[in-house]
């Protein structure tokens, strides 16, 4: 049964219980970095080499998830889904989840690592995009709604700086 | 641990900004940005899942349960 309401930590809790190794990115990732913007879903990024395909897959499973807003209403991603550059909008037990293969200029995981930060939420340590590389990929595709979010994703890393140099 | 356990320890009006300025000069709420400056992330994402929950109840696609 679909949770009413997204539980973005039971998502993530299913992802690391299968090891597997991907970065957040979206809206998530920019309130985890501290900006205030609301999001419905859970975009992440994850590593396209088939071990962890197979454990995504395993993970996937678990929280039974399907294809949104498809003409069959049950449609499970697969491997050569996952393996795949493109985006693939789920929905699982715990709520919607976006799989991207790339964002922006078709960044991967592998190019997206060395711009992430690993970060510690309760037992689980999480890899999310760094605010520098989210402000630049939504820069980079220069969608409306991106755009509409990016002033606020700007002020949340000026001010963060400005709480650091204070500190420091 | 249980997310849902986590209560938050700020609200916005204890946030006001260093200088007293409520807003950018692009418009954005400072005192916001501040407040989720001092939670931990998981309160963040907390803080995010309880505006979902309150944003669907309002539209009444959840009970208050």
């Amino acid at each position: 049964m679909t949770s009413p309401t997204p539980d973005f930590f039971s998502i993530l809790e299913t992802l690391s219980k299968y090891e597997v190794d991907f970065i957040i990115v979206g809206g998530v990732c920019g309130v985890l970095h501290g900006a205030p913007v609301t999001t419905f879903d859970l975009d992440i990024v994850h590593s396209r080499i088939q071990e962890n395909v197979f454990r995504l897959l395993s993970a996937l499973q678990e929280m039974e998830a399907y294809y949104r807003g498809r003409q069959d209403p049950r449609l499970k991603p697969d491997v050569a889904h996952l393996s795949s550059p493109d985006h693939q909008l789920l929905m699982t037990r715990f709520g919607p989840l976006d799989l991207l293969g790339t964002i922006g200029a078709g960044h991967s995981y592998g190019d997206l690592l060395q711009h992430s930060d690993e970060i510690e939420m309760g037992n689980l340590r999480l890899r999310v995009l760094s605010l520098e590389k989210l402000i630049e990929v939504k820069e980079e595709t220069g969608f409306d709604k991106d755009k509409a979010i990016l002033p606020v994703l700007r002020q949340t890393l000026l001010e963060r700086r400005k709480g650091r140099e204070q500190k420091s | 641990m249980s997310f849902n356990k986590i209560k938050l320890p700020n609200c916005p009006d204890h946030s006001s900004s260093e200088d007293g300025r409520l807003y950018s000069e692009s418009g954005v709420d400072l005192t916001l940005i501040h407040w989720m400056l001092s939670l931990t992330p998981a309160e963040r994402l907390q803080m995010l899942q309880q505006t979902i929950r309150s944003i669907l109840r309002m539209k009444g696609d959840i009970s208050n349960t």
